[in-house]
């Protein structure tokens, strides 16, 4: 091991790279990209996420809309279940990503102090939760676009009836799942309470909010919390934009609600923990 | 002058103080874990927190690095409020945490460029990979690292903002006493560099071997301050001069000068006082025509002294 102690503007002057340093503070955006395009790079060497927020749904899509078929039926407001199926999976792996994956990668960061690390060499917080935001989006678009290329190469897809409306309800969705995965992952005490409460709020809002039986073979108190839950607008948005029909509530303002208590929630938890 | 005018007369541009900290106080709920901690740093020193685990030490340095909110006191690094102006001083200081760690996945190169890039101007990586041995680490993933390698890297990605001041907590935990000791070495050499180093420990020796000079705390207070010689002096300078003779009148030895006490166990003799005691007894040893094949001196250590601090608090 050796040290070069011949660093002219470090030893010599060290009030010269102090005042070079303070008067050029982090361009806080650069700074958020450069984090999260490192933190993007991670997330596809971890194999067990990628399995999570990618593998299983489409290989969910794939299984129920060969078994519904490829007709349509009344019971799915007279869409095909399959197009059903595989437009409504793309609310699914959105709050996969928003309920599991984000707050586990989030709360593990903190866990292990990556995030102070960062902290420590001048990555403000709000660099922080930009670059936790950007990597949910990221990983959202990436695992919508995913199930939907493996479902609409498997069974088909029209196009969208307002090709603007899906990409409004993609975004609002997105926006709502990425807020509520910030909020858990810094709310949550660590990486194993952020999985374990993430599965407890994904399963059932799976189930009964658009990804698993259609609405109309609920019974009125599964209705009753299918309305509460935001995926079930995500998902009843999206079905209704591209393919003009659905049985779903379809909420804008109960998304965007969500969203802001979600935001209001991520802003208050991380500057507690984060700072 | 009110404290913080102190405070902040200390660290400005004409003081040498660059850390100046007064009556800082940190409470979790009802317990106060720093309570009225008070010290400077100088410019260009080798500074030392010394405590024992739970003492306050990672506390105090994460409050002056912005990392923690005071909850009262004044604190000041650089000029700056670490609490208010956080994000502008973390661009001046650098810092291995303690407990802080990278993504499993991230390899060293990619880290070293990360950090680099999140500064202005800083240090070419491959200096930082030369000093402190990387070479051959570039590709592999944080999991993969040692004890050793790891705090390697949280050095370099510490030094690699050119900082005015380096804060190390406890930089030599996991290393082996080889790679302990070329640490403490690089370490001199940083601060002969002109980085001014905050050294947060609780290895003793590591203290007085490498701090020039260094606060003791104990249970979130001061308990001593100084050079680790004049801590160590502060036990009253006592010294033991042993040796064997068992037919030796020690009543005879009770006159010279510094000696204090003088006591016999079998045919060993104790013989305890300051200064040069050592010279005096061996002289008198000597010159009585019984000079001692095992005279030797103990001096007490700075673990001597920490221990009875922290015995006495």
């Amino acid at each position: 091991m050796t040290l070069t102690t011949t660093t002219p503007d470090t030893a010599a002057t060290p009030t010269t790279a102090a005042t070079a340093s303070a008067g050029r503070p982090l361009d806080g955006l650069r700074t958020t990209a450069r984090v999260a395009a490192l933190e993007l790079r991670l997330f596809v060497r971890e194999p067990v996420m990628l399995v999570g927020l990618v593998a299983f749904p489409a290989v969910t899509v794939l299984v129920l809309a060969g078994v519904f078929g490829t007709s349509p039926d009344p019971e799915f407001a007279g869409v095909r279940p399959s197009e059903h199926y595989v437009v409504g999976y793309v609310g699914v792996v959105l709050a996969h990503m928003g309920l599991v994956a984000l707050p586990v990668h989030v709360a593990s960061r903190r866990e292990q102090g990556v995030i102070r690390r960062y902290r420590a060499s001048g990555v403000s917080g709000a660099s922080m939760l930009a670059c936790h935001a950007v990597v949910g989006v990221a990983l959202g678009v990436a695992a919508g676009a995913i199930v939907l290329a493996a479902g609409g190469a498997a069974y088909g897809l029209p196009r969208p009836e307002d090709p603007w409306a899906v990409v409004g309800w993609a975004g609002a969705g997105l926006g709502c799942f990425v807020a509520l995965g910030i909020a858990l992952g810094t709310l949550l005490p660590g990486s194993r309470a952020a999985n374990a409460v993430g599965n407890l709020l994904f399963v059932p809002m799976f189930l009964l909010g658009g990804g698993g039986p259609p609405r109309d073979v609920m019974t009125g108190p599964m209705q009753a919390i299918s309305d509460a839950l935001p995926l079930s607008h995500v998902i009843g948005g999206l079905r209704m934009s591209w393919l003009g029909a659905t049985d779903d509530p379809r909420a804008l303002w109960w998304t965007m609600a969500v969203t802001a208590a979600a935001v209001a929630l991520a802003f208050r938890s991380a500057r507690r923990r984060v700072g | 002058m009110t404290p913080a005018a102190g405070a902040a007369h200390r660290t400005g541009a004409g003081g040498d103080a660059v850390v100046a900290v007064h009556d800082l106080v940190k409470r979790y709920g009802a317990d106060e874990v720093i309570r009225g901690v008070s010290f400077d740093v100088r410019r260009g020193e080798l500074f030392g927190l010394l405590g024992t685990n739970g003492a306050g030490k990672t506390t105090t340095v994460e409050i002056l690095q912005g990392l923690r909110r005071a909850t009262g006191g004044i604190v000041q690094v650089l000029g700056l409020d670490p609490g208010a102006q956080g994000d502008r001083l973390r661009q001046r200081v650098g810092a291995q945490l303690q407990g802080a760690a990278l993504p499993d996945r991230l390899r060293v190169g990619e880290a070293l460029r990360l950090f680099a890039s999140l500064h202005p101007r800083p240090r070419p990586i491959a200096e930082l990979v030369d000093e402190w041995d990387l070479g051959r680490l570039l590709r592999r993933p944080f999991a993969g690292l040692s004890g050793g390698e790891r705090q390697r890297l949280f050095v370099a990605l510490a030094l690699v903002a050119r900082p005015e001041v380096v804060f190390l907590d406890e930089l030599t935990q996991n290393l082996d006493p080889v790679a302990r000791r070329r640490t403490w070495e690089v370490v001199r050499r940083v601060r002969d560099a002109g980085t001014t180093v905050v050294l947060v420990t609780h290895d003793v020796e590591e203290a007085e071997q490498v701090c020039d000079r260094l606060v003791v705390l104990h249970r979130g207070r001061v308990v001593a301050d100084g050079t680790p010689r004049s801590i160590v002096e502060s036990l009253g300078g006592a010294a033991t001069v042993r040796f064997t003779d068992g037919e030796l009148d020690v009543r005879t030895l009770r006159n010279l000068p510094g000696v204090r006490t003088v006591q016999r166990h079998g045919p060993e003799v104790h013989v305890t006082g300051s200064g040069p005691v050592l010279a005096h007894v061996g002289a008198h040893l000597v010159a009585a025509g019984r000079p001692p094949c095992d005279l030797r001196i103990e001096r007490p250590s700075l673990e001597d002294r920490f221990v009875a601090l922290t015995e006495e608090n």
